[in-house]
């Protein structure tokens, strides 16, 4: 192949090949219009090879970070969001919020002797049984819980198979973490169940107990059966806009209503029904 | 750290245009020549030993394929010269057992063997065709001049692929048979793109991309550059020298 030198420059030369291709070439001491034959042609391959590199280090890049983002997920879904919670109450009332795996990712104390008793506490990559046992320890030290207490556990699950699992487990192992210590009253709640109670008491203006068929279990072995008395999160039980006092009155006293009612207190029921009583009398000694 | 930045700052500026190139390696030739007489083992002498020139080469590669990514500059530089002129001198090494013209006849006689063998009848001709070929070269380099081009860019611009390069000669084909599309081009200045790539059917893209190459190739196809026509008619004729 006969090449003609088209341009010259100290460093290269341009050269035409008998296709009609244009090269940079070594400039070996070349005129311009020669024919030469078997230049020292530039390479330009390096550049082609470098882009090549370029494009499948990106592909790999792109690709690592498609894995990196599944996986990332899918440990961020498994190991560190909050997927059930369990609610303590001794009389400290505590969150824990777990993962997945039942490992307790979350510990928040929701009254102010629940925030003095996670206070320094560290319950990182810790299980909710281990959680729980060292919680009541602690609450022990602390005078929280003595001899006829009282431990409930309102556990926040999305499936029912998951709540029956926690409560029998963590029944048992409380159970036997305080056998022979001391008596106490464990109750365990479904927290969804103990809410719609709450929202449908809210609604219809009265108040009732959580039924016993919410609870996996209305007390421990270790002491007498009780009905269940902890309504998660802390929320007042008592009805206190429905009262006959006041400027916020409603101006109905309901006379039926007594302190079965879960809580809902009217205090002046008695009294008013005392003096109706009385009322009564009168006029039969009148008659 | 700064001088570092400097060349590099040079070497980017050089990759744009060629003059800051041809600086460049007029600045750096102390450090070239350096590199060849590792290679030579003695100082390079210049305007005789090729190895200067593969070596300047080299360092035109380099400029051309430097990125930041690929760390020191003159690093860069020295080990693509040491592979150039390990090629070269491959290459070099089948050519052994020929003989130089410029080599002595024999011992008693010192006399180059170029001047024992007769002379060509057609020497003078070749003189005369290769100013002639200069002329029409120069007028080349003048006309593409005006559209903003030169042949360092045609070269950089030129297909390398058999594909590209066939779709170029379908548009030089098409724009022979319509003159008129060359009088657009000399007239204008500019590449008529749209009717050259409906004409000949190739897509627009590749002609943007090829457009300095093209832009050269059709004004060899105007009037004049009979010898340069003569040099390539195998463009045309789509046929592959070898």
């Amino acid at each position: 192949m006969k090449y003609m030198v088209m341009e010259c420059y100290p460093s290269y030369a341009v050269l035409l090949d008998e296709n009609g291709c244009f090269f940079k070439a070594a400039n070996l001491h070349y005129e311009i219009g020669q024919m030469v034959e078997n230049p020292v042609l530039m390479k330009q391959t390096s550049l082609k090879e470098h882009r090549t590199i370029k494009w499948i280090s990106s592909g790999i890049v792109a690709i690592a970070a498609c894995f990196i983002i599944v996986f990332g997920f899918i440990y961020y879904q498994n190991y560190m969001a909050t997927y059930s919670s369990i609610f303590l109450s001794i009389n400290p009332s505590i969150q824990m919020d777990l993962n997945r795996h039942g490992t307790v990712i979350g510990l928040t104390g929701t009254n102010e002797d629940g925030i003095a008793l996670v206070e320094g506490y560290d319950c990182k990559g810790k299980d909710k049984v281990t959680v729980t046992d060292e919680l009541i320890k602690r609450a022990i030290d602390m005078g929280f819980l003595s001899e006829g207490g009282r431990v409930s556990f309102s556990i926040d699950t999305p499936d029912e198979v998951l709540f029956q699992e926690y409560g029998v487990e963590l029944r048992s192992n409380v159970a036997q973490y305080l056998d022979g210590k001391m008596t106490v009253t464990i109750e365990i709640f479904n927290y969804k169940d103990s809410q719609q109670n709450l929202t449908h008491d809210n609604s219809s203006s009265s108040s009732a107990l959580p039924s016993s068929s919410s609870s996996i279990s209305s007390s421990s072995s270790l002491a007498p059966s009780s009905q269940p008395a902890y309504i998660p999160p802390p929320s007042s039980d008592d009805d206190y806009d429905d009262t006959d006092y006041g400027p916020h009155n409603d101006g109905i006293t309901d006379y039926n209503d007594d302190d079965n009612d879960q809580g809902n207190t009217n205090y002046d029921e008695n009294n008013e029904d005392e003096d109706s009583d009385d009322d009564n009398d009168d006029d039969d000694d009148d008659d | 750290m700064n001088d570092e930045h400097k060349i590099i700052q040079q070497v980017y500026a050089a990759k744009e245009d060629m003059q800051e190139a041809d600086q460049l390696i007029s600045t750096y030739m102390p450090f070239i020549k350096t590199e060849t007489a590792k290679f030579l083992k003695r100082p390079p002498i210049e305007g005789h030993d090729d190895e200067l020139s593969i070596a300047m080469i080299a360092f035109h590669e380099a400029i051309c394929g430097y990125s930041r990514t690929r760390g020191a500059f003159l690093r860069y530089a020295a080990m693509l010269i040491k592979s150039r002129l390990i090629d070269y001198h491959r290459k070099e090494k089948r050519h052994k057992n020929l003989v130089s013209f410029d080599m002595p006849v024999n011992e008693d006689n010192e006399r180059p063997i170029s001047e024992t063998l007769a002379v060509k009848d057609n020497y003078s001709e070749e003189l005369v065709m290769r100013d002639a070929t200069k002329a029409e070269i120069e007028e080349l380099t003048n006309q593409i001049q005006l559209f903003g081009v030169s042949l360092t860019d045609v070269a950089d611009n030129c297909p390398r692929q058999q594909r590209t390069l066939e779709a170029c000669r379908k548009v030089l084909n098409y724009a022979k048979e319509n003159p008129e599309l060359l009088d657009e081009l000399l007239r204008t200045k500019r590449l008529p793109i749209t009717k050259l790539s409906q004409g000949s059917g190739v897509d627009r893209k590749t002609l943007e991309r090829h457009r300095k190459y093209m832009v050269a190739m059709l004004l060899i196809y105007t009037n004049g550059y009979e010898i340069i026509r003569g040099h390539i008619k195998q463009v045309l004729k789509g046929g592959t020298a070898k």
